[in-house]
């Protein structure tokens, strides 16, 4: 059972993992197009993604879109989280199935739908039509990451809050909000990431104008499978491991420096 | 003296469930008055209505003759101590206790002075720094008390707080507790479902049962005087027994049980001749003999169980097909055994009736 359980995972983390030791070394390739195992290396394709408009727009557009995605799925989100977690109402079972229908709907019939209704409005091709789109297809999985945290919060405390003297909006500011900050940072996370990642409603809708990161390399591997992709793919990876190992060195230094300032504070007495 | 805090005919239903029907209590300043009942008889919800988190069907809450209707929980100035504590995570003992004082814009400088002082005063000096996750159970609670106290509140509200600590911790923080509401002078109510602690702890006793209140009293008032059955079985551990009064002027009553027997007429609720009363004799009041005992009431019973306790036993006998409990000290109850025929007796005083 052990060993059978060990092989699994293992199989697993390879499965996983193979991708990026694929993709890591063919970035750093010398042949023209994506080539495994490389037939040798160098930095030339790093040089050319940081210097090609052809690419760094599309990356811009991918950056500004999934942050406005982020700030307004965060807008439609905190109120809808607070009122379906802490409220009864009329309609509530209803609103809580509209909130995860995108999740349900295939990308793909949710992409054809925006082509044509957006067309009308004249917002395909337009960054505020991708927007909107990916605000829709991240609305589930924000609401889903920000109502299980909201309902584990421990609602005494605001009572506790009020009766030492706070408003409803001081207690809001005071105790509320930064209780509940990492789970309002991870489910902005989860909007950002949906709506970076996003291919094929990007595909339909984003146009020449408002053209996203993974489209751009959707048309470019089509096209010529330019090595380019590869150095995308070894960058967007760095960042993620930066993004999760930061916090476990951020909080290890804290750690040590608390430890040491109570250890003053005790010594002083 | 005259009372400080009112609750004049609070009603409290939830949709056609009866949580609070009619209570009416008055305290006086600097008074320590505990709620006391089964679970669900309406304690917290009356405390919730004081503190106004609930709003009252009916009735009203007033200090010093001053109706609280109109006023948030932020604005009604009462400390509140919750059952889990109720500590800001993300804050350290000193600044969980400096919070009440910063929402009453005191400056940062003294009002981690005076927070550092309460935290001295609950004995909790050299731990301000540590955050709740970082400080036992006994000592979050301890914060929580400096909290609810540092800024002064016209009342102190604690809702069951000794509840999640063991048997130890919790006896030395009712001293505590005590120690430091006699200091401060601060009005109390102290919710409890543990008839010790309240004893041990309060000027007043208030017993609820099903959202009303059984009696208020003094302590040994409320154990040696029930004004209900309820309240009689409630307290202390009691032989009920059914009796009708036979002349109430002289003292005499007759029980199917007791037979024929006198009481002493001092402190019993007024009776009438021929009433049906419920007679309550504690087991600490009653003797158990071989033979009758000559100028005590006598009866007679068939020892069925003995539980031993150590310094004392219960004894559990029948008489009359009526379970009688007595309870004796552990050096007598060698000379007993399961089976005995015995006479237990009392004096005309250990008897009281409740009239209900
Ligand atoms: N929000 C509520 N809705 C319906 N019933 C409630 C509500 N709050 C309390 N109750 C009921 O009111 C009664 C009294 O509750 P409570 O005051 O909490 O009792 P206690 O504190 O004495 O244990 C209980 O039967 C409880 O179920
Ligand atoms: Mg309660």
């Amino acid at each position: 059972m052990n060993t059978l359980m060990r092989v699994i995972a293992y199989a697993v983390i390879i499965f996983i993992a193979a991708p990026l030791v694929i993709v890591v070394p063919m970035s750093l390739s010398t042949a023209s197009s994506l080539q495994f195992p490389p037939p040798g290396y160098w930095l030339g394709y790093y040089a050319s993604y940081f210097s090609d408009p052809g690419w760094l727009r599309p990356t811009w557009n991918s950056i500004v879109i999934a942050s406005a995605t982020t700030v307004l799925t965060m807008i439609l989100v905190v109120p809808a989280a607070f009122a379906l977690v802490r409220h009864k109402f009329w309609g509530k079972g209803v609103a809580n199935l509209m909130l995860m229908m995108p999740m349900a709907v295939p990308h793909i019939v949710m992409a054809v739908g925006y082509y044509s209704v957006f067309g009308q409005m004249r917002l395909v091709h337009t960054h505020l039509g991708v927007i909107l789109a990916h605000t829709c297809l991240s609305v589930p999985i924000t609401f889903l990451v920000l109502s299980a945290n909201l309902k584990g919060f421990d609602r005494t405390l605001e009572r506790a809050a009020r009766s030492l003297g706070a408003s409803p909006l001081q207690t809001f500011g005071h105790v509320t909000l930064p209780i509940l900050r990492p789970g309002l940072l991870i489910s902005a996370l989860f909007a950002f990431i949906q709506s970076f990642d996003e291919t094929v409603v990007a595909i339909f809708i984003s146009g020449r104008d408002a053209e996203t990161l993974p489209r751009k390399m959707f048309d470019s591997i089509r096209q010529e499978a330019d090595p380019v992709i590869a150095v995308i793919s070894s960058l967007l990876f760095l960042i993620v491991a930066i993004a999760l190992i930061a916090p476990h060195v951020v909080s290890a230094l804290r750690g040590r420096f608390t430890t040491k300032g109570q250890e003053k504070a005790l010594i002083a007495q | 003296m005259s009372s400080y805090l009112s609750l004049k005919g609070i009603n409290k239903s939830y949709g056609d469930f009866v949580a609070l029907d009619d209570v009416n209590l008055e305290i006086k300043k600097g008074e320590f008055v505990t709620f006391l009942g089964p679970s669900g008889s309406g304690k917290t919800t009356t405390l919730m209505i004081i503190a106004g988190f609930e709003k009252a069907t009916r009735g009203e809450v007033e200090i010093e003759g001053l109706s609280l209707a109109g006023l948030d929980p932020q604005d009604r100035n009462i400390g509140i101590v919750f059952q889990n504590y109720a500590l800001f995570p993300h804050k350290s003992a000193v600044e969980n206790v400096y919070f009440p004082l910063q929402m009453r814009k005191v400056k940062r400088k003294e009002g981690m002075r005076r927070a550092e002082e309460m935290l001295e005063l609950v004995g909790l000096k050299g731990f301000s720094h540590r955050h709740p996750k970082e400080l036992s159970g006994g000592q979050q609670q301890r914060v929580a008390l400096a909290r609810a106290l540092v800024f002064g509140p016209d009342l102190l509200l604690l809702d069951e707080p000794l509840g999640a600590l063991d048997k130890n911790l919790r006896e030395q923080m009712q001293i505590e507790i005590k120690r430091i509401q006699k200091k401060l002078g601060v009005t109390t109510i102290f919710v409890t479902h543990d008839q010790t602690e309240a004893m041990s702890m309060s000027d007043r006793i208030v017993i609820f049962s099903q959202g009303s209140i059984q009696q208020a009293d003094a302590p040994l008032e409320i154990y040696h005087r029930p004004k209900t059955q309820f309240v009689a079985d409630f307290i202390g551990e009691s032989n009920l027994l059914a009796g009708k009064v036979v002349d109430a002027a002289s003292g005499i009553l007759s029980s199917p049980v007791l037979g024929d027997c006198t009481y002493s007429g001092d402190h019993q609720p007024a009776v009438e001749n021929g009433q049906d009363v419920t007679i309550v004799l504690r087991p600490e009041n009653l003797t158990i003999s071989r033979d009758p005992i000559e100028g005590r009431m006598n009866g007679r019973m068939k020892i069925e169980t003995i539980v031993n306790y150590g310094d004392n036993a219960l004894v559990i006998g029948l008489s009359g097909g009526v379970p009688i409990r007595v309870r004796v000290l552990g050096a007598d109850v060698v000379i007993l055994s399961e089976g005995d025929e015995c006479c237990f007796s009392w004096d005309e005083d250990a008897i009281f009736l409740v009239a209900e």
